[in-house]
């Protein structure tokens, strides 16, 4: 049952996302809009599915890597619906529905091969708390890189004095500059519980709260990245400009702490 | 006679270039150009996008030299002398071509934004002021109202003037894609002539949260501000205007700007990160170009608007079929009745050599014969009437024949046949047609 919600989960994203491109090409805003509603119904199935995961299993597959970026790309994808309800942000369904979609998909194929059940280890609610809370984090924060991007795309445009696409166009660089700051204002605070029930699972299962491991260590060092953004962001007189380029490079160096690291040792 | 044209506009020079030949009064350097003995009638168009001059001539190389030092020297008179390529930057029609091109002009089919409709007011206060001034007589008279009337019918027979695509309409597109909403903008115009009013019409039903109409004359202002329900306010107050504005629109007369760098950075740090859009359509430039390197500062000028709506001006394009058409019907009318005009020295010649042959013969007969008041006047109208007829057919012919190139030999035959003499002068010169009398009303 599981399994097919997931398979179902990924066919509406990739809909909404095929639907999405075919807005652009066109160009079509019904499209686009269509595109946003489907991604509502695939963030729904996402939902239930993991609901359905929670309820079978105490402790979830969620720190497994896959797991935890389909579970980024719901948080991901419900804080964007939530904020294109109120902002016209059709235009960043067309990334945010692929990205949505290979997440899931890549959990999919782990799922075919879950484990009925997980092995408690020491401190596994804090484990738990950890990968969820840092997974939401980096969500958002993904959210606000993929706002500064398409910032950065939008402003270079206008500098540049290009033609006006007539019909389907990305949101405004107004609407970009607020979904960066809201989602830096919700993730880097996810992001920080991320890191304190980080030190609380180590501290559980090392006796130190901190073990220097390479995750460990360029973690902290994301933390202390964005914890720099954050303050010139919400504290300081810092250009919208600055702002987005701020949230891709924090969020390229954080991806790469928390998942490339994976890869890569 | 000749008809050639002699210009540059949003295509053929820079904003940089263009911003220095702008002439606010045309009758000066018109006056001083029609003067000259190489320009027999002239109108001076001088818009944003374009200084062109339509002249009447005897000789083409002696006007588009005189014409080429027009543009060099009368209109550039800041001192700073002319780029050395500043030829590069006109561009020259004679005849068909210059007839064309400026019927195009009027009907804003040259445009930078197609079909905008401005234009063709523009036109008809270039014409104003050339006949005001004297500079425009019968023939460049009668291509304006040609002008106008292909105008007219090109807007009411196609569908280019259907939504036009103003300035400040691309202005909105742009705005759109900067803010999220327009209903929280504030908007300041600098400025009060025709192209703000337009921007204020345009404008008033975007929902802005309010507007602003700074300008030199208060009273202008005023008189906006009450039509358009904006507040009114004096150039003085722009810096503390813009540090609330988020939509800024200049377009103003005078040679420096009244947006500089200094009051725009000023503002920034009151705005924090809020964007400011400023649309600079005045001619010379009303704003510092500097501020368009300043971070959440987007400076569009007049080429700017004219490169971002190209995509839209695309779409127009193709609705420009039939416009052209019109524009290529009305050209081959006007170059009949402009070629028709080779006619008039010969038939006047000719009516005149009949009415003396006429009136000698006549003379000599009414010496021979004792008549009465009553009876001679009978008689002299019979020999009116026969010589009528007798031209009426012929010169009808030349007439016709004169609109087309062939019909030079026709012209030369019926001088042959009937002894005529050459070195007539043409009706457009003759001290009946001289500048001033430029024909009709404007439609």
């Amino acid at each position: 049952m599981i399994v097919q919600l997931h398979q179902l989960t990924a066919a509406l994203y990739l809909i909404a996302a095929l639907v999405a491109s075919l807005g652009i090409a066109l160009p079509a805003p019904r499209l686009g809009r269509l595109s946003l509603t489907l991604l509502g119904v695939a963030s729904l199935a996402h939902a239930a599915c993991f609901g359905l995961l929670h309820s079978g299993n105490a402790t979830p597959a969620l720190t497994e890597l896959t797991m935890a970026v389909s579970f980024m790309a719901l948080v991901g994808t419900v804080f964007y619906l939530v904020l294109a309800w109120h902002t016209r942000l059709v235009g960043l369904v067309v990334l945010v529905a692929p990205l949505a979609f290979i997440s899931v998909f890549a959990a999919g194929i782990h799922l075919r091969v879950v484990r009925p059940a997980v092995e408690k280890t020491a401190g596994g609610s804090w484990e738990h708390a950890h990968v969820l809370l840092a997974s939401a984090g980096l969500a958002l924060l993904g959210l606000a890189g993929i706002a500064g991007l398409f910032f950065l795309v939008e402003h270079r445009r206008l500098k540049s004095k290009q033609a006006i696409r007539p019909r389907f166009r990305l949101p405004s660089i107004e609407a970009l500059d607020r979904v960066n700051k809201a989602a830096l204002a919700v993730g880097f605070p996810l992001l920080t519980l991320g890191v304190i029930t980080g030190v609380f699972w180590t501290e559980a299962q090392t006796g130190r709260v901190f073990s220097g491991t390479p995750h460990e260590v360029w973690s902290v060092i994301a933390w202390a990245i964005y914890a720099v953004v954050v303050i010139a962001r919400f504290a300081t007189h810092q250009g919208a400009r600055q702002a987005a380029a701020s949230a891709v490079g924090g969020f390229v160096f954080l991806f790469f702490a928390v998942i490339g690291l994976e890869f890569f040792l | 006679m000749k008809i050639i044209l002699l210009g540059l506009n949003h295509k053929s020079a820079p904003l940089e270039v263009r911003e220095r030949l702008a002439v606010d009064d045309v009758a000066g350097p018109l006056q001083k150009l029609v003067a000259a003995d190489e320009i027999d009638e002239a109108v001076l168009i001088s818009t944003c996008n374009r200084v062109e001059v339509v002249a009447l001539t005897r000789s083409l190389d002696a006007a588009r030299h005189r014409l080429r030092s027009f543009f060099s020297r009368d209109l550039v008179s800041d001192g700073r002398g002319v780029p050395g390529d500043f030829d590069d930057f006109l561009y020259e029609f004679a005849e068909r071509d210059a007839i064309r091109h400026l019927l195009r002009v009027a009907s804003a089919l040259d445009s930078m934004v197609v079909g905008e409709p401005q234009i063709l007011g523009q036109v008809k206060d270039a014409y104003r002021a050339a006949i005001e001034c004297e500079a425009c007589g019968p023939i460049i008279g009668r291509l304006f109202q040609h002008a106008f009337t292909t105008a007219k019918r090109v807007r009411t027979e196609t569908r280019i003037a259907e939504r036009p695509l103003s300035v400040a309409r691309v202005a909105v597109d742009l705005a759109k894609q900067i803010f999220e909403e327009l209903g929280d903008k504030r908007a300041v115009m600098i400025g009060a002539g025709e192209m703000i009013e337009a921007a204020l019409a345009a404008l008033n039903g975007v929902g802005l949260q309010s507007i602003a109409v700074a300008n030199r004359t208060p009273e202008r202002a005023a008189e906006l501000a009450v039509r358009f329900e904006a507040t009114a306010h004096g150039l003085e107050e722009i810096p503390h205007l813009v540090s609330t504005a988020d939509v800024v629109l200049t377009c103003i007369g005078g040679d420096r700007p009244v947006l500089t760098r200094e009051i725009v950075e000023s503002a920034r740090r009151k705005r924090r990160s809020h964007p400011l859009f400023v649309i600079d359509i005045g001619v010379p430039r009303n704003t510092d170009p500097e501020i368009d390197r300043l971070d959440n500062v987007y400076l569009y000028d007049i080429d700017d608007l004219g490169a971002v709506a190209s995509e839209n001006a695309e779409q127009r394009r193709q609705q420009t079929v039939h416009a052209e058409a019109v524009v290529n019907e009305e050209q081959q009318r006007f170059d009949g009745w402009f070629a028709a005009l080779r006619a008039v020295p010969t038939i006047k010649h000719l009516r005149a050599h009949v009415e003396a042959i006429r009136v000698g013969e006549l003379e000599k007969m009414l010496a021979k014969l004792d008549l009465g008041e009553v009876e001679r006047g009978r008689v002299e109208a019979l020999t009116k009437a026969i010589a009528n007829k007798i031209l009426h057919a012929p010169l009808a012919r030349l007439r016709r024949e004169a609109e087309r190139e062939e019909g030079m030999a026709y012209l030369e035959t019926a001088r042959v046949l009937f002894g005529l003499d050459d070195g007539v002068e043409s009706p457009s010169l003759g001290a009946e047609g001289k500048r001033g009398s430029g024909g009709s009303e404007i439609e």
